[in-house]
Parts: C-alpha cells; structure tokens; sequence
C-alpha cells in the first residue's frame, strides 16, 4: 500500500513537471505582452518588462521559474503586483471548494437515488421522466441552467438570491446548476449498472436466503453498481473542484475559474501558471483518491494492486 | 406426510423464441430426510422447475401450480391468467416466501464463484442469512454459528476464512461455503442444482460425501438436481427422470437403473455406460510428435517467484493415436497444449512435429477448444467459417472450397444445407462439430482437442467422441486429448498421461492404467469416477478423502503430490521421485523406485504396490 501511493507520487511529480513545461512555453507563446496598454509606451514598456526579467531569454526565464517552484514560490501576480499568486489562490479556493464539494455530493446523492428509482419502480411516468431529465441534464449547458435557475427561483418566485456568496441561501442557485451534468451522467450510470448487476447470481443467491428487497440492494448490489460511478466521479470532482468560469460569472462568485480566465485575458504569465499548477495537484490527488476509493470498494482490486 | 408435495407445475416463458412450455405438468412429492434425484439433459427444465418452487423466477416467467405445499403450508405461487389483476396477492406471496426461503427451503447453485458476491466477505454473506431469519440473534452469536457451519462443512481455520472474498478460495471451497450458506437455519429442505459439474472430480467427491453426510445427520431432504447419472447414482435413494419439460420415469434409484422402462431412461443409461467401455487398440510405433523435457516457466509478477506451469515433461504421439492428458485445473494442461500447438515456446526442452523442431504454429497442428460458445465467431455463417481457413492457406478456386466445405459438414454429421446458418442455430454438440470440422477441413495431421466435450451433457458428449474416434480411423488423424474428465479420456485414448502440477506422474497403454493404476493420484483420480449403477458405486473403495490442492506449493524439493499423498515416505518430501520406466509403463513415485522394489528381472511382471 505505501509503495503504491509512493510510486504513484512520483509519477504525479513527473506529469506536474510537464505540466509546468508545457504551460510556461505556451503562455510565453501568447501574442502580446502582459504590459502593453493604449498609453504605455515602448521605452516604459521596456523598462517595466527588465525590471520583472522579462526581456531575458526565455530559456533563462524558464530556469528561475522551475527555482522559484522548488521553494514553493509561484510568485507575484504581474496585474496587481501587491499580492502573490498564493495569496489570489488562497483567496479564491474557499468559495470554489465548497460549491464543488456541495455540486459532488448532490450529485453522488442525487444521481444514486433517481437512478436506483428509475431502474426499479414499476411506473412508466416515474421511468420516463427521470430518463428524460437525465437526457436534458446531460444535454443542456450549466450555464444555461444557471440562467433558468435564476429566472425561475430568483426572479419569478424570489425563493434565493442570485448573486454573491454572502449567505447559506446563496448557495443553492450555483450548486444545482454545478451539480445537473454530473447527476444526469450518475443517473444514468447507476440505472445501466444497477439493470445489469440485478440479474447476476448473486441477487438470485440473495433472494434464495430470504433476504428482502431492500437488504439485497444495500448489501449486495449498490457497492458493485457503484464501482463505475467511482471511474466517473474522479475527472467530474476535478472539473468541479477547479471552478466553473460560467457558473462562476453568472453568479459573480469570487472563484478560482473566474481568476482564471481573467488572468488568461490580462497575459498574467505568473498566475496563469500558478493557477495550473494547483489545478494539476487537485487533479492528480482526486484521481489518486478515486482509486484508492475503488480499492476500498472492490476487494479484487484491493488484493491485486494494493 | 409428506415434506414437500408439488402438483401439476407448469412454467411457460413468454419472451422465449421456442414458445412452449420449458416445465410442462410436472408432479412429485418428497418425504422427510430422502435424497431424490432429477435427472435430465441440459433444457429438460430441472433447474427452471427448481427455481420455480422456490419462487425465484424471473417476473417474466409464468409459473402454474395447482398445489405446491412445504409441510402443511401452502406455497402455491399465485396465477392469473391476465397478470395484472394479481399484485396484491403477489406481494403477499412474496412476503411470505422471504420468511420460507432460507430457513425452510434453501438451495445450491451450480457455479459458486458467480453466486457468491465478489465484494462481500465470507462471514458477511453467512451471518445475514441468520441475520435474516432470526431477528434476536446478536452479532457475536451469529459469527459463532457462522464458524460452527464453516466447521461442519471441512473447512479448517474458519475465524480467517470468514474475512476473505468469494475469488480468494477454490472452487471446492467455495463450494463448501455455498453449502454453509444453504445450511445456516437448518432447512427442511436442500435443493442442489448441480452442485458438483463445475468441480474436479476428487472435489466431487468430497461435496458429494458432505451433502449424504449432512442429510443424514440433520434428517434434511435433498432434492438433488444433476445431469450425471454417476453422481445420481451414487447419492440418491429415489429418482425422477425428466426430459422436455415432463416426467418420464419416477421411482427407487436401483430399479431404475437396473429396469429403466422409458426409451429416454434407457438411452440415458446406456449412453452412460458406454463412457465405461474401453477403446480399441492398435497403433504402429510411429511417432508423429515428441516432446522431450519440456519445461515452460512463466516470469513471476514484480516480487514474485517464476511460475512452472509445466516441468520436464516427455511424451511421444504415434501416427494415427489418440493421446489422452488427464489432470485436475491448474495442473498445466492447456499450457502443455500450447506448446503442442506452436503457440508458445518451451523454455526448456524440445518438441519435434515430424522430427523437425516446431518452432512456430504449424497448419498441420489444428485446435478444438473447450468453449463452444465462444470459439466460434457469431458474426459468421458456417460457410464463412470453414471456408477462412481454405481462403488463408490453399489456393483453391472458390468453387474447389466450397466442395471441401460441403465434404467436411458430411464427416462430421452435418448436412451440407447448415452453411448458410450462423452459429446460434446450432446446440452445443452441432456447434462442437462445428468447430471439429474446423480444425479438420486443413487435413491436419495433429489435432489438439482442450476438453472439447466439458461443456457438453453426457448423451452429447458420447456422439462427440464417437465422431472423434470415427475421424482418426477414417484418416488417420493422431489427436492429444486434453480433458479433466479421466473417464472421458480412458474412454478414446489408446495411451495416455496423467498430470499432476506441472509434472506427469503416471503415463502407459490406456487400458493397463485403467485396470491396474500404480500411482496414488491415478488410483484417487479413478476412484473418484462414478459408474452409473447405484450397486457399483456403493461398493466402490473411496480414495477422495486426501486433501484439496490449492494449498502452497512445496518449497524446492519433493514430489508435488506428496501433501495429499496417503502413502508419502519422508523422502516423498526431500527429492522429486525421477521417472521410472517398467515396459510401457512410465512413473513418477518412490514407490516404484529400486530401493523400494528391489533388485529385478527383466521378465518380472510389476504390479501396482499398494
């Protein structure tokens, strides 16, 4: 077991180490300077772009950042040059997590419960729609839920307020459209397995010891239906956990996909790749979570790789 | 009175293609503490009829019965004839079978691996059972009965087998868990489906001494459902014979077997004993495939040791012969089989094909695999399939291949109006006769059969081996015969090897090694054959109570079969026994050595010296 978390460190160090590559070179490959404005001229220019050793080779550039990385250093933002990259993602990250986590765990809850519903229940109305859902849920762009939300819950009925994040009712607007793309792909995921792990052996084997209904559901079938759902939730917790621009704006939330983008549009070269880095390190940790989450799930697993 | 009275069962699947009834009219009662066994074929409806007493038939089955009762209390599942009207009354039914099934009635599957939940421990699956039925039990009370269960049914160690998975133990094993499973609440009533078909035969045995035990020592019924006529033969006191759906013949097991009044019953039997006949020899000394020494290792995973799926094993095919390979699963069989056929190399040793070394696959080596079901592509008709062969290896015009086609379908006993037909058309011996002339339409000269007739009933498998043996008289063929079956194998092989991990133990002239079997693991292997005659197979000795393989290989040294060996000497366990050879004869065993029988003559005749 601690060897394979070690080896898989050292392969998340490597990827992270080209991760950096490739984002440093592509966003030096950027048209454009993060200086240049319609009244500064070419001499300040100059001077501002010595004074952060900009006007070095890129190659030497490279150098230092990978040094500065090393100590943790993910330097000064180049547009407000009185906070660190750190401090903008520390500032960020709270608000982006939460809703994140929130939009997970809706939709773990969510997608398993519709989705078990729609695999049992005997009623074709209940059956359709959940499929039905599932199918606008996994069609419809979040942010164009976003917008219903808002028009339905905000404006028509004022049952929760639209924008910021001052309150806990603040809250459910953004998560609910954060959490429809991942509930529809759950729900539709848990129903196909659940169908399929419902006629193996073992849920006849369970019914032929006189368990009820629902002991062999819990038991026996929802720790196999969910083993897929894990693979899945893996790359969905890191597009959640990352921030979602749209989302994001619309409910002008202070998050890290908002920084992002900006900081793209402003050629902010150090928090670009500050923000990249963090992201990796998310990512790479979730998928590690996700499968030591299998394992515990699925003893094959476990005896084989752990 | 009896324990279980069923009267007039009928189960009719709708979405079924065939249409008909799979369970049509079937009554029969079972009396308290009786083992009665349902004979049929595979699609006779044994199983479909069991599961429907049981009331675990899928929703789209329709299950009739006029009466089905469990000891004075009515099971009758509930019918209507629209379906709809009735759920009320199928909630009822259904809560009321939750508290029958388990406690009064349980059952045993087939293939305990798929039956039992991969992700669910041992002990989990045990104590719900309990659990289930016995809402005061605690915890602790129930773990202690799960380990008393696991203990009555051979399992040593129970405290830590409870904490393994399903996939962590052996087939055997696992099937003795199932029984456990089956036995938790003391039901009246056991019904076995097939317990023992997927098993090795010595395992057999063993499931088979443990389910007469257990009805005997809890006055349990046992409604054993089998297709073997051996295990029937050997287990059950009544018998009932079912085929398409009905009941032909019902009554006491030995005058059934001694008197069978139905033609099917009497097919049955006599299909059976012919597996008991022995072949006819002949064979020049001609040898078309040698192996000698052959060892194949496989690299070990990362911290691993190497693997010897097969080691130093020599053995010749003569023009013409039939080769039988005898072994338990595990023991290194189909490896040694994909050496034969050119797949893979040995790492040590060599195979001659013809006195040339085979170094890659060659077109006069030709495979019949196990699975009929899957070795042959759904997507192809029977011309298709045939023909590629031709296609990739002859120059034939189309009109050339498709007479040799039509030639082949004749040999096998196929009509030359199948080609257009794909595989799902066909039952599992058309499909192996199929895949036979596969094999066959290349003209090979050697024919690697891996236990082509395992998935097969017993009636089929006959006429496949009879095709077999009118095949390799017709042209000639020399085939190596791989079968885990030691009946099926003495049945068709003029000579034959007996396989123990890795190593073959015991190798000679077929018949002599059946009528006089010197090595301890051949005289297991034997005894462990069931005869379908309930007389023969009382006074059989029984050699089975040696124990399951699966267990950890012996550190370097000694001869593999030593740990469950009844007459292991403590050299058995210091060296491996070298080969020695009494005419024809090969064996592997101390017991043969010259320190154990002395100086000889060549003319002395040895004899098995236990």
């Amino acid at each position: 077991m601690p060897k394979y978390i070690g080896k898989r460190i050292l392969i998340s160090v490597l990827s992270l180490f080209m991760l950096v590559t490739a984002g440093f070179f592509l966003t030096r490959m950027m048209p454009g300077s993060p200086f240049q404005s319609g009244n500064v001229s070419e001499d300040i220019l100059k001077s501002i772009e010595k004074e952060y050793g900009l006007d070095r080779p890129v190659l030497k550039q490279y150098q230092v950042y990978l040094k500065n990385l090393l100590r943790g250093d993910l330097g000064v933002s180049l547009k407000k040059p009185d906070v660190t990259v750190v401090e903008v993602i520390i500032r960020a990250v709270p608000s982006t997590a939460i809703l994140g986590l929130l939009a997970i765990l809706t939709a773990s809850v969510l997608g398993t419960v519709f989705g078990i519903w729609q695999a049992s229940s005997k009623n074709k109305v209940v059956r359709g729609g959940i499929f039905f859902g599932a199918i606008l849920g996994t069609g419809i762009p979040n942010f164009v839920i976003a917008l219903l939300l808002i028009l339905l819950f905000g404006v028509k009925l004022k049952l929760f307020p639209i924008a910021g994040l001052t309150d806990s009712r603040n809250y459910v607007l953004p998560v609910l459209s954060l959490a429809a793309y991942p509930t529809a792909v759950i729900t539709r995921l848990v129903q196909n397995t659940f169908c399929r792990e419902m006629e193996k052996d073992y849920v006849v084997m369970a019914r032929a010891k006189g368990l009820g209904y629902r002991r062999t559901i819990l038991t026996h079938v929802l720790k196999n239906a969910w083993i897929p759902v894990l693979n899945y939730l893996g790359p969905a917790a890191a597009f959640l956990l990352t921030g979602s621009f749209a989302v994001e704006s619309i409910f002008t939330i202070p998050g890290l996909g908002r920084e992002f983008v900006n900081s793209i549009g402003n050629r902010d070269y150090t928090l670009i790749l500050g923000l990249t880095v963090f992201m990796g390190i998310v990512v790479i940790g979730i998928n590690l979570l996700t499968d030591l989450l299998t394992a515990w799930l699925d003893p094959r697993v476990r005896r084989t790789f752990l | 009175m009896s324990l279980l009275s069923v009267q007039n069962l009928s189960v009719q699947f709708h979405d079924s293609y065939a249409g008909g009834e799979t369970v049509r009219d079937i009554s029969f009662n079972v009396e308290p503490g009786e083992i009665v066994g349902i004979v049929g074929e595979s699609g006779s409806g044994k199983s479909t009829a069991m599961q429907a007493i049981m009331g675990l038939l899928p929703k789209r089955a329709e299950v009739k019965c006029q009466k089905l009762i469990l000891s004075q209390e009515d099971i009758t599942p509930p019918f209507s004839a629209d379906g709809k009207s009735a759920v009320k009354e199928e909630k009822l039914y259904e809560k009321k079978m939750e508290s029958i099934r388990g406690r009064q009635i349980s059952m045993i599957f087939q293939e305990p691996l798929s039956y039992l939940n991969p992700t669910v421990k041992i002990g989990r699956q045990i104590t719900e059972v309990i659990h289930a039925h016995d809402k005061a039990c605690t915890r602790g009370g129930a773990r202690q009965r799960a380990k008393e269960l696991l203990d009555m049914v051979g399992i040593r160690r129970p405290a830590e087998r409870m904490r393994q998975y399903s996939f962590e133990l052996s087939g055997g094993m696992r099937q003795r868990v199932a029984t456990a499973i089956a036995l938790a609440c003391e039901p009246r009533l056991l019904i076995a489906d097939e317990p023992t078909t997927a098993l090795d035969v010595t395992v057999q045995g063993q499931i088979l001494q443990l389910i007469k035990r257990i009805s005997k020592e809890t006055g349990t019924a046992v409604l054993f459902v089998s297709h073997d006529l051996g295990v029937i033969a050997s287990v059950c006191s009544r018998v009932i014979v079912m085929h398409n759906g009905k009941i032909v013949e019902e009554g006491v097991t030995d005058d059934i077997f001694r008197e069978p009044r139905h033609m099917y019953t009497k097919e049955l039997i006599e299909k059976a004993s012919h597996l008991q006949k022995l072949p006819h020899s002949m064979v020049s000394r001609n040898p078309l495939f040698v192996a000698e020494h052959v060892t194949k290792q496989y690299p070990g995973r990362i911290n691993r040791e190497q693997t010897e799926a097969v080691n130093n094993v020599s053995f010749y095919i003569n023009k013409g012969e039939i080769y039988g390979l005898v072994g338990e699963s595990g023991c290194g069989k189909t490896t040694l089989a994909g050496m034969a056929a050119g797949v893979y190399q040995p790492t040590k040793g060599n195979i001659l094909f013809k006195g040339v070394p085979l170094l890659k696959m060659n077109r006069q080596i030709q495979m019949v695999f196990q699975d009929v079901q899957s070795s042959l592509n759904p997507k192809m008709t029977i011309e298709d399939i045939l023909e590629e062969p031709l296609q990739l290896n002859t120059k034939l015009s189309s009109e050339g291949r498709r007479k040799k086609v039509i030639e082949t379908l004749n040999l096998v006993g196929l009509s030359p109006k199948d080609t257009e037909k794909y595989p799902q058309a066909f039952s599992g011996g058309q499909r192996q006769r199929i895949a036979i002339a596969r094999a066959l339409i290349l003209e090979p000269e050697l024919m690697i059969c891996d236990e082509p007739v395992s998935s097969l009933d017993i009636s089929t498998q006959e006429q496949i081996l009879e095709l077999l043996e009118q095949v390799q008289i017709e042209k000639q063929i020399s085939c190596l015969f791989i079968s885990h079956d030691l009946n099926v194998v003495k049945r068709i092989s003029q000579r034959l090897g007996v396989m123990y991990e890795g190593v073959f133990v015991e190798s000679g002239n077929t018949r002599s090694i059946y009528e006089d079997p010197w090595h301890p693991y051949t005289k297991t292997l034997l005894s462990a054959i069931l005869p379908p005659n309930p007389k023969m197979a009382k006074r059989k000795r029984r050699m089975w109570k040696v124990k399951e393989s699966g267990g950890k290989k012996l550190l370097g040294e000694g001869c593999p079969f030593a740990p469950r060996c009844g007459y292991a000497m403590e050299c058995c366990y210091a060296q491996s026994p070298k080969t020695y050879t009494f005419g024809e004869r090969k064996i592997a065993c101390f017991l043969y050595s010259e320190e154990y029988t002395g100086k000889r003559n060549d003319d002395y005749k040895m004899t098995s010296q236990i």
